[in-house]
């Protein structure tokens, strides 16, 4: 009878008849496609769509009669974005439903993304504060917590100075608590406030500014949809951005696009590419400089886009001719026709595209990596245009987000920088004296000098004291989100966790930091809720602000960002001026303000027109925008760009639509265009081989946006400039006002990204100017390290012998710690390490952990899918070493007998001689499983032995990344 | 009358494993029962493709002939569907499946595997729909809230595709047509005794 | 010296233009084969079906620890489906209605067979009770394994429709329960049986003898020459033997399959084998019992009291009757219902 019961024809034909007229109620023919996976249109052949299966929904879920509530955040994990459509019964989060209106995901997501729900069930939660007694976890109140932090905190500040307590914050925060933590750090007194886009794409950022302006994706994953040639470099996005492969496979398939996919190691990614170029870790300098040989050997490159917009392109001539095709195999693998056939088809098959990831950034060369993509994008003129660009993948939910607000050691929020002008700039913002700033720090010098890198926080505890240039060691830590598994040299970071004095992990679990070393006593664990927690906004990769709903309180006794920032800033004595302009209800920071406040001060980036009004807004009518432009058909934010993509320049009152794609003259800046920026000057002094000096005029020629009233380049506006041009009789009274208050005894130097009225960019638009000026992009930035890219050869190299011509960058010292690659390496090829350590050992994401892993081996449902660390290794390198499928191995460094135990997984997709491990497990250390280290009930589902045990020294100049893909190691049967 | 199928397009899946924790998060499948899964042909190879598979809900459905006790039946949509109620937990469904979809909550020696679990396209088992005892037993029922299977609708790239056959039969077609290559709709010619012609 | 020339010319010019074409088809393949295009090297699911042998499935790599998942699609599955709900049926209907019919046809034909020269009122102990206990043991767990065998696979067409679903599915349970655990009583039983009998049921010579004569079976006051087991019964016994071993491996293998290696396949083959014998052992044991029992006079005793008339004894097993009383002397025999008495 039960079974009768469902195909019950009369009922299910009743069913079908609701379903027939009330298309509203059921699945109209419109949501259905959506659900089956067709893009609008298409199917039009097919007539009526009998789809009687479907029934009209009757009662609430999983509870009935307890009503359900709709909430709308964001997924935590990569950078995509992707909206995550909660529904929550009785505060309890009970079901999770596709986001069909959000033009980024559509309703999917991957396997992280699809699990989310279970981070705030969190069964491995951490559940209250705790505090390390002689060994053992104790739990304890917030109250005590925060007491004894900031007690302990004084005492270092005290003694020691405020750069010896050193701040790593998290790209999992939200914009505010980004900026509120950024902030914290300049009201206690450091620059050394840091974040994971140092170990994620600081390369780029400093490589892609230093090129044409901006630190981001030039374009976004939508608009990849429009590529004919897409090339990935050092990406797996399959793996690390799943929902981005699903514009890029459809982008595929309709343009019948071209799709590269150059990695050491065939990846998901490849093999979803039209053809797969494998070359050995470490070379990519070589590898562009072989495709640019080719390039400009047969004229393939956009003469007339070079002409007008590119300075320093013969240089780069220069250093390409040394990379003849014989050189290119010789160093990198890559056979010269393939070579040529790649690089032919980008140049010819436009528009092109370049996408990369870590494979790119985490190299001792990662800055001239990423300046050699550039190069290559500029010398084919494939930036500024749907379609084209440098479509940088970012890592976490809003390491966009985290890296433009200022968790960075370098700068203040949205790319100030650390001088003078810059502290006074946000202290207008913040409305603090700036000598009361400036008092906080040890003096003008440190409060001007970069901090120091995430990656090298345990050297400057563990160098004698006068090789680190601040006043004391770093002596405590607080880290907020930041995973402990994610920089190499773990052994040497267990040994500075040892000897600090005061160590603070806040975070949803205990992380890597919390069990690695062998402290006893002044360590700290607070309980930090998740984004779904929180109300918020992140900045998606393609700089998209998506604000987040609060799905359900925060849950156990844990305690959001903003509140305990903001707490932890009245105990330590600086709550007042810090939240002077923010309102606090409860001990909470009302988020919305603290986005008003950046929206005041962030008008060099564009932040300020991305008010909580607005972008609520978008999040209520995702619906309306279109899936490849990204644009509004219509509904209230009709003409804008989803999420206001940034710059979104001047007030949220000038109503600037947001800018979907960077530098792309033809829009008008009104509608989202733009120009190079104008950022390194008018004139340029090149220096010449006889000693003279040559003048270069650094503003663009004959190019400029779409409706623009001045047809040539034009430099960064100024009041000064306004009034040159007779622009100034466009300001408005209160705006001259701000303009003459800020300017003091120079109103006319005072220029666009500091007048705090917004004044200025307000004119310049609507001259169809852009207020950063209109220059020249960069081949050659004279201010790195290596202006013109060259190659040098990783730290340990698999090809001693080519260290002699290819060395890496002598010894310097940078962000306050010394750097000694080049002696590390002369070392390591005096003792024959790559004889010892034949096989190259490179390092990555799987698609279901992200970062140092914690949150989601906590996920039993993605734990279940990965539960052993692993190492990939050639089946002919495993014959040669008796080692079989699934055995466990032995993983051995090169640098201080480090040693990993994993299990072998015997695969082609890596090459004979390389070796990968995925980086997102922790909890074995050396061999020795530390799960009994874990506050009881919060050690994560799956542990195991961290890839940075056995990674090695190796530092980008320009930003302190470290080498995270190219070094040696050795494998034997465990 | 639909049809309910499952459509595995292979050129667009990337092993991403939505399909994998949607489900668990669904239906709150419990750790070591996987109703779906992504395997991965020729891993690593060039003619690498990944295919997500659960049941396949076949046309004359070799679990439900073999069945000792026919605690399978085949819904108006073609779903099949079991009733844990009647299950005795043999493992026939299994040893008959073509795609291992049959699922038991232990590990299945003495003969105690327990009532079998399955892919049921997200339509609950033979309790009143949307009731916590078929909830408890199948878990969610979004048929009949007029949705369907989650495993589809997350899919990162819309690689896995459900609902009426000859509707995602007719997407998949389109997109090889526009595209120009298809490696085939995984599991039709043995569940369907079909497949789709491109 | 002109022809020498010519010769090393031409040898020149052929030389040359295998150097020049090798230049020409060098790069070509080198790009070709060093080119990994994989959108168009896909595999494709059709090509993959035909190529597969039987016993074969589609299979790769899956991230879970249960590697056996990896199989993506197995067609195998309908064979043994085909196995399971046809051939099996269609096995068992045939050897037990055969049996069955043929029993009815032999007992309508010869009837029961008697003691011929009737009973003689002394019997002669042929059983001890570790005898009995054995075969008793082997035989009810035999009768419950066949029963809830039988019910997995007729019950569906024959007790399902009489007791709906709740109900059959209770019994069905109860007897997967039984046929797991009693099992192991067989098992017990089967070794045991081998290990007490196994030496009176080599076959020799006097069985050719007996089976050319069907054992008598066919005339009355026919009588062919037996020891202890004619040829009829050590067939049995190693029908029991062999049929019980292979009933218990191949049980074994589907009460553990985790332990099976060869995976889905292997498990479908156990079942296969399980499936056949147990048949064939159902149709042959009923044979057994109905000679036990209705079919002869005086048999049954055998394994009730353990002794058994004089005079059955010297009809069926004359050899064996000579061999014990030889033997043990006429203390063996006494009348009915008198114990034997001690030596």
């Amino acid at each position: 009878m039960l079974i009768k019961r469902k195909t019950d024809q009369t009922r299910r034909g009743a069913r079908a008849s609701v379903f027939a007229s009330a298309g509203a109620v059921a699945l109209d023919r419109r949501s259905f496609l959506a659900r089956s996976g067709l893009a609008a249109g298409g199917l039009a052949a097919l007539g009526s769509l009998t789809f009687g299966g479907v029934r009209k929904a009757e009662a609430g879920p999983v509870a009935a009669n307890v009503p359900i509530v709709r909430k709308k955040n964001m997924c935590t994990h990569c950078s995509v974005g992707c909206s995550v459509i909660a529904e929550v019964q009785n505060g309890v989060w009970v079901g999770q439903e596709p986001c069909w209106e959000s033009p980024i995901n559509r309703g999917t997501h991957c396997a992280k993304g699809a699990a989310s729900r279970e981070l705030v069930k969190g069964e491995r939660r951490l559940k209250s504060p705790m505090k390390l007694v002689d060994g053992q976890w104790q739990k304890i109140s917030w109250d005590v917590a925060l007491d004894e932090i900031s007690k302990k905190m004084l005492e270092i500040r005290e003694k020691s100075g405020p750069d010896s307590v050193y701040l790593l914050g998290s790209a999992k925060f939200t914009n505010e608590a980004a900026y509120l933590f950024r902030k914290f750090a300049a009201f206690w007194g450091t620059n050394s406030v840091d974040h994971q886009a140092r170990i994620c794409h600081s390369t780029t950022v400093a490589g892609v500014a230093n090129t044409w302006g901006y630190g981001a994706q030039t374009n976004s994953y939508n608009d990849i949809r429009n590529a004919k040639t897409v090339i990935f470099m050092g990406s797996n996005a399959a793996e690390a951005h799943p929902v981005s492969l699903q514009h890029i496979l459809a982008g595929k398939e309709q343009q019948r696009a071209n799709m590269f996919v150059f990695d050491p190691r065939f990846t998901r990614t490849a093999a979803h590419a039209t053809e797969y170029v494998r070359f050995r870790s470490g070379t990519d300098i070589p590898v562009i400089w072989g495709m640019l040989y080719h390039i400009f050997q047969n004229g393939w490159e956009d003469k007339e886009f070079i002409a007008q917009r590119v300075y320093g392109m013969d240089l780069v001539r220069k250093e390409v001719e040394k990379w003849t095709p014989e050189e290119v195999e010789k160093v990198t693998g890559i056979p010269g026709e393939q070579l040529k056939r790649v690089a032919e088809t980008f140049a010819k098959q436009r528009p092109s595209t370049f996408i990369w990831c870590m494979g790119g950034t985490q190299h001792t060369v990662g800055t001239a990596n990423v300046r050699a993509y550039c190069t290559l994008l500029l010398a084919t003129g494939n930036v500024g245009q749907f379609g084209t660009g440098a479509n940088i993948f970012r890592g976490h939910t809003n390491v966009q987000g985290a890296t433009d607000l200022g968790l960075d050691i370098g700068t203040l929020p949205l790319y100030y920088g650390l001088a003078e002008g810059a502290w006074k700039h946000w202290a207008r913002v913040w409305e603090v004296d700036y000598n009361y700033l400036l008092g906080r720090f040890v003096d003008k010098k440190m409060m001007e000098a970069a901090g120091i890198p995430s990656t090298r926080w345990f050297d400057a505890v563990l160098l004698p004291k006068d090789q680190v240039d601040q006043k004391d060691n770093v002596k405590a830590m607080v880290v907020m989100g930041h995973g402990g598994n994610t920089i190499p040299r773990m052994t040497e970071s267990a040994q500075g966790l040892e000897k600090l004095d005061l160590l603070v992990v806040a975070d949803p679990h205990p992380t890597t930091f919390a069990v690695l070393s062998g402290r006893k006593n002044g360590t700290y664990l607070l309980p930090v809720c998740t984004s779904f927690e929180m109300d918020g906004s992140r900045t998606a990769s393609n700089r998209s602000l998506q604000w987040g709903e609060k799905v359900v309180e925060p849950i156990f006794e844990s305690k959001n960002d903003y509140e305990i920032i903001y707490r932890l800033s009245q105990k330590l004595g600086f709550g007042e001026p810090m939240f002077k302009n923010i309102k606090v209800v409860n001990n909470q920071p009302v988020p919305e303000d603290i986005l008003r406040e950046i929206n005041r001060g962030g008008l060099s980036t564009g932040y300020s027109g991305q008010s909580p009004e607005r972008l609520k807004e978008h999040m209520a009518n995702q619906g309306s925008f279109d899936l490849v432009t990204l644009k509004a058909a219509d509904g209230p934010s009709k003409g804008e760009y989803y999420g206001l993509p940034w710059p979104c320049w001047g007030t949220p009152e000038h109503k600037h639509p947001g800018t979907h794609t960077l530098y792309n003259t033809h829009l008008h800046v009104k509608d989202g265009g733009g120009t190079f920026r104008a950022r390194f000057g008018v004139v340029y002094e090149e220096p010449q081989a006889d000693g003279s000096k040559k003048k270069i005029n650094m503003l663009s020629e004959g190019s400029y946006s779409k409706g623009s009233e001045i047809t040539d380049g034009y430099p960064e506006f100024t009041y000064g400039v306004l009034k040159k041009l007779g622009w100034d009789i466009d300001l408005r009274p209160n705006e001259i006002e701000t303009i003459m208050k800020i300017g003091g005894n120079n109103p006319d130097a005072v220029g666009w990204a500091i007048d705090l009225s917004a004044g200025i960019i307000r004119v310049a638009l609507e001259h169809g100017c852009i207020p950063y000026g209109n220059g020249k992009a960069r081949a050659n930035a004279w201010n790195l390290p290596d202006p013109i890219p060259v190659h040098r050869e990783p730290i340990y190299t698999s090809r001693p012998e080519l260290v002699a011509k290819y060395p890496t960058r002598p010894d310097g010292k940078q962000f306050r710690v010394p750097n000694i690659g080049l002696s590390i390496q002369k070392a390591a090829v005096e003792k024959g390490i790559a004889k010892e350590f034949p096989i190259i050992l490179t390092s990555g994401r799987l698609v279901e952990y992200e970062g140092g892993g914690e949150e989601t081996r906590s996920n039993p449902w993605l734990a279940e899918l990965q539960q052993d660390m692993f190492v990939e290794i050639n089946p002919v390198d495993a014959r040669a070493r008796g080692i079989s499928d699934g055995q466990w191995v032995w993983v051995n460094g090169p640098a201080g007998g480090t040693k990993a135990r994993v299990k072998a997984l015997v695969t082609e997709r890596v090459g004979r001689g390389v070796a990968f491990m995925p980086f997102h497990f922790a909890g074995w250390f050396q061999g020795v499983d530390q799960r009994s280290k874990y506050p009881q009930g919060a050690d994560p589902v799956v542990l195991g032995e961290s890839v940075n045990g056995v990674t090695t020294y190796g530092y980008d100049p320009v930003t302190g990344m470290h080498e995270g893909k190219a070094t040696l190691c050795q494998i034997s049967a465990a | 009358m639909a049809r309910m199928k499952f459509l595995c397009d292979s050129d667009r899946c990337i092993e991403c494993n939505a399909c994998v924790t949607a489900c668990k998060n669904e239906h709150e499948v419990p750790w070591g029962i996987n109703r779906r899964r992504v395997v991965t042909l020729n891993d690593g190879l060039p003619g690498e493709r990944s295919v997500s598979m659960a049941c396949m809900h076949c046309t004359d459905a070799p679990c439900a002939a073999v069945c000792p006790v026919n605690c399978f039946y085949t819904t108006a949509d073609g779903v099949v569907l079991h009733s844990k109620d009647l299950c005795i937990g043999c493992g026939y469904c299994f040893y008959a499946c073509p795609f291992g979809a049959p699922q038991y909550p232990k590990v299945g020696n003495f003969g105690s595997r327990g009532k079998m679990d399955k892919c049921t396209y997200c339509a609950g088992g033979p309790e009143d729909d949307r009731t916590a005892a078929e909830y408890s037993k199948y878990g969610r029922n979004r048929l009949a809230e007029g949705k369907l299977p989650l495993c589809a609708e997350m899919c990162s790239t819309k690689a896995l595709l459900a609902g009426d056959g000859d509707i995602i039969a007719e997407i998949y077609k389109e997109r090889v047509a526009k595209r120009g290559y298809g490696s085939g709709a995984w599991g039709w010619k043995v569940a369907y005794k079909d497949s789709v012609a491109l | 010296m002109v022809l020498q020339f010519i010769r090393a010319m031409r040898i020149l010019v052929l030389a040359a233009f295998v150097a020049f074409s090798a230049l020409i088809v060098a790069p070509a393949a080198q790009a070709q084969q060093g080119a990994v295009r994989p959108t168009e090297q896909s595999l494709k699911e059709a090509d993959l079906l035909k190529a597969l042998k039987s016993g074969e499935s589609v299979a790769g790599r899956v991230t879970i620890p249960d590697r056996k998942s990896g199989n993506l699609i197995q067609p195998e599955g309908q064979e043994w489906r085909v196995f399971k709900t046809d051939t099996l049926p269609r096995v068992g209907a045939i050897a037990i209605l055969g049996m069955l019919v043929l029993l009815g046809v032999f007992y309508a034909v010869r009837g029961r067979i008697m003691i011929d020269s009737g009973r003689s009122g002394q019997v002669i102990e042929r059983f001890g009770a570790f005898d009995r206990f054995v075969h008793w043991l082997t035989a009810v767990s035999f009768i419950l394994l066949a029963i809830s065998g039988l019910n997995i696979t007729f019950g569906r067409s024959l007790v399902l429709p009489v007791l709906g679903a709740e109900a059959f599915t209770a019994l069905s349970v109860f007897g997967k329960l039984v046929h797991n655990y009693v099992g192991f009583a067989f098992m017990v039983g089967v070794v045991l049986t081998l290990l007490i009998w196994v030496k009176d049921n080599i076959p020799s010579g006097i069985d050719v003898q007996w089976l050319a004569r069907f054992g008598g079976l066919w005339h009355k006051g026919d009588h062919p020459p037996a020891k202890r087991f004619n040829a009829g019964q050590k067939g049995i016994f190693w029908s029991v033997v062999i049929g019980g071993a292979l009933m218990s491996i191949s049980g074994l293998h589907l009460l553990f399959p985790n332990s099976v290696d060869g995976g889905i396949a292997e498990v479908q083959w156990q079942s296969m084998i399980h499936g056949v014998v147990a048949m064939v052992m159902v149709a042959i044991i009923l044979a057994h019992i109905y000679i036990g029992s209705v079919g002869m006079e005086g048999a049954k005793e055998a394994m009730t009291s353990g002794e058994v008339d004089l005079n059955w004894a010297k009809e069926h097993h004359s050899l064996w009757v000579e061999d014990v009383l030889k033997e043990r002397g006429n203390a063996v025999v006494h009348p009915t219902g008198k114990v034997a008495a001690a030596e």
